[in-house]
């Protein structure tokens, strides 16, 4: 299986409740002592071409091997992608998508 | 009072605190202005906290650091403390070896200077041996590389003292008054917990362990029949240079500061302070470095965990802690404590040493950089890994401090007011 360098996307009790009734509470893994996160899995090309659109966040080798410090309002926009298209496979619309739009993808 | 500092040599502390004393030092002296990192760093080594050197490194000194990790005379050192600058400030300033100079801070006298040394070092050999890599992307090495092409050598005498700002100010303490807080106390041992974080429950776990392992044979009853402690944990906050992503610095002192004035600490037993260093990230020779300056704050032990002062991915996890066991005991007189991870079991249902659980395929460990995540998508996260009174702390910070933000961006880079500031004398 390819290694992947997944977005974690933490989520809060009125996600999990939203995710619950759109039937995809199933996406989620549970972390530290019962925290909820949706991980979005990314390909090698994917991962370097966030790094390079959003220069803030960084690829944490070290430690968790995700793609973290990636500001709220990006993580936002992904986490609705992945509700409107009920799949986590969202990471190439999202990339053309900003690509194309640049900020007013956000709005 | 003499106190002895790190070495077994007399504690630095080179002050001038008399003004009318100072203003006639310093009159007449060329002025030299000093940048945020050496007017910083000058001020470490007046107060002593770099004890025994009482000015920037000279060329013997670094050399010895760099090739031997000691000064000149032996003493243990692991990272050089060096004053760079330019051959046009040297020709435009007039500096010569054997003349005094009066450093100034922000256009205000801030210490006088007496160079006995101008010298070149070469400094990709300095990064080779200070952070075992010649790569720019280390932040020290980077940070080295961006030394101007000469060094100044000499004492330093501070002229007037820096003004530290809310909510900093109480948490500022030279090391002699350190150790005049350790005694008011009446700590016989203190541990320190060296720190550029907001504290989850695995950061209070590691303090929890190394205060028991601190405390060790020393008896619980007298602990209890003088109805204080004896043993004390000191969160030393490192404050200063800060990179894109960090928490901000009043987030990590007010948070800390948060773990015993929620009750997570008995109140006699936790205390924080903050010192003013730029982290290297050189790893093992940080973690020499930090023990150097908490022997001289008066701290007994020194916990140290997982990749000290590491960056990326330069240095092994516990390679800081084959480092200090190499250094006869006689050289470092502050006791390391080696500490292991912690991380949340959950079929233990707590968060436990990762040393003695068995449930090893199970555990969910601590990533600074995953509680940053959580933190950043403002999601609460459960009490047993990260305190709710924490939580508060770090965003009533993002507030009032951090433009919206507990992590450094733009906006605080820019906008933050120092630390610290040099007052008019």
């Amino acid at each position: 299986m390819a290694e992947t360098f997944p977005i974690n996307i933490w989520i809060n009790e009125e996600r999990f409740k939203a995710l619950q009734e759109a039937g995809l509470a199933n996406l989620l893994k549970e972390e530290l002592a019962g925290m909820k996160v949706l991980i979005v899995p990314c390909n090698e090309a994917q991962r370097d071409k966030v790094l390079k659109l959003f220069p803030m966040a960084k690829y944490d080798a070290a430690t968790t091997k995700s793609i973290e410090l990636l500001p709220k309002y990006v993580k936002d926009k992904i986490y609705s992608m992945v509700v409107a298209k009920k799949s986590l496979n969202v990471m190439d619309e999202f990339i053309a998508g900003f690509e194309k739009e640049g900020e007013k993808f956000f709005q | 009072m003499e106190y002895i500092g790190h070495g077994n040599k007399p504690l630095v502390e080179r002050v001038i605190t008399d003004k009318a004393e100072a203003k006639k030092k310093i009159a007449g002296l060329p002025q030299v202005p000093a940048s945020r990192q050496m007017a910083t760093e000058a001020i470490g080594i007046a107060y002593g906290f770099f004890s025994p050197i009482q000015g920037f490194m000279g060329k013997a000194d670094v050399e010895a650091t760099c090739k031997k990790m000691e000064l000149a005379d032996g003493t243990v050192w692991s990272i050089p403390i060096v004053y760079d600058i330019s051959d046009k400030e040297i020709a435009d300033y007039g500096i010569k070896e054997g003349m005094s100079v009066l450093l100034t801070y922000d256009g205000n006298p801030l210490a006088i200077f007496d160079i006995e040394e101008i010298y070149t070092y070469n400094k990709e050999d300095m990064a080779q041996d200070v952070y075992g890599t010649k790569e720019e992307k280390h932040p020290g090495v980077k940070r080295t590389y961006a030394y101007k092409d000469k060094f100044l050598g000499g004492k330093i005498t501070l002229v007037n003292e820096p003004k530290v700002r809310e909510p900093f100010t109480p948490y500022f303490l030279t090391p002699r008054q350190h150790r005049a807080k350790f005694a008011e106390k009446n700590w016989q041992r203190i541990v320190a917990h060296q720190t550029r974080n907001v504290p989850h429950s695995g950061h209070e776990w590691l303090m929890k362990h190394a205060y028991i392992a601190a405390h060790g044979e020393m008896p619980v009853e007298q602990m209890e029949s003088m109805g204080k402690a004896i043993s004390g944990i000191l969160v030393n906050c490192i404050v200063g240079e800060k990179r894109a992503g960090d928490y901000i610095d009043e987030a990590i002192v007010l948070t800390q500061d948060e773990l015993r004035k929620a009750g997570y600490f008995r109140e006699d037993i936790h205390m924080v302070t903050m010192t003013f260093w730029d982290m290297r990230y050189a790893g093992p020779r940080e973690a020499v470095h930090h023990s150097i300056i908490r022997t001289n704050l008066g701290l007994t032990h020194h916990m140290f965990g997982r990749d000290h002062a590491g960056v990326g991915t330069y240095y092994h996890s516990y390679q800081a802690h084959h480092l200090l066991m190499s250094i006869p005991k006689e050289k470092l007189s502050i006791t390391p404590i080696y500490v292991l991870e912690w991380a949340y079991c959950p079929h233990c249902g707590e968060v436990t040493c990762i040393g003695l659980c068995g449930h090893w395929n199970e555990l969910q460990k601590f990533s600074g950089t995953k509680i940053r995540s959580i933190i950043m998508d403002e999601v609460k996260p459960t009490r047993l890994i990260f305190r709710p009174e924490v939580f508060d702390v770090v965003m009533d910070c993002a507030k009032k401090y951090g433009f919206g933000s507990p992590f450094v961006g733009e906006d605080y880079l820019a906008k933050a007011k120092p630390a610290f500031t040099i007052e008019p004398l």
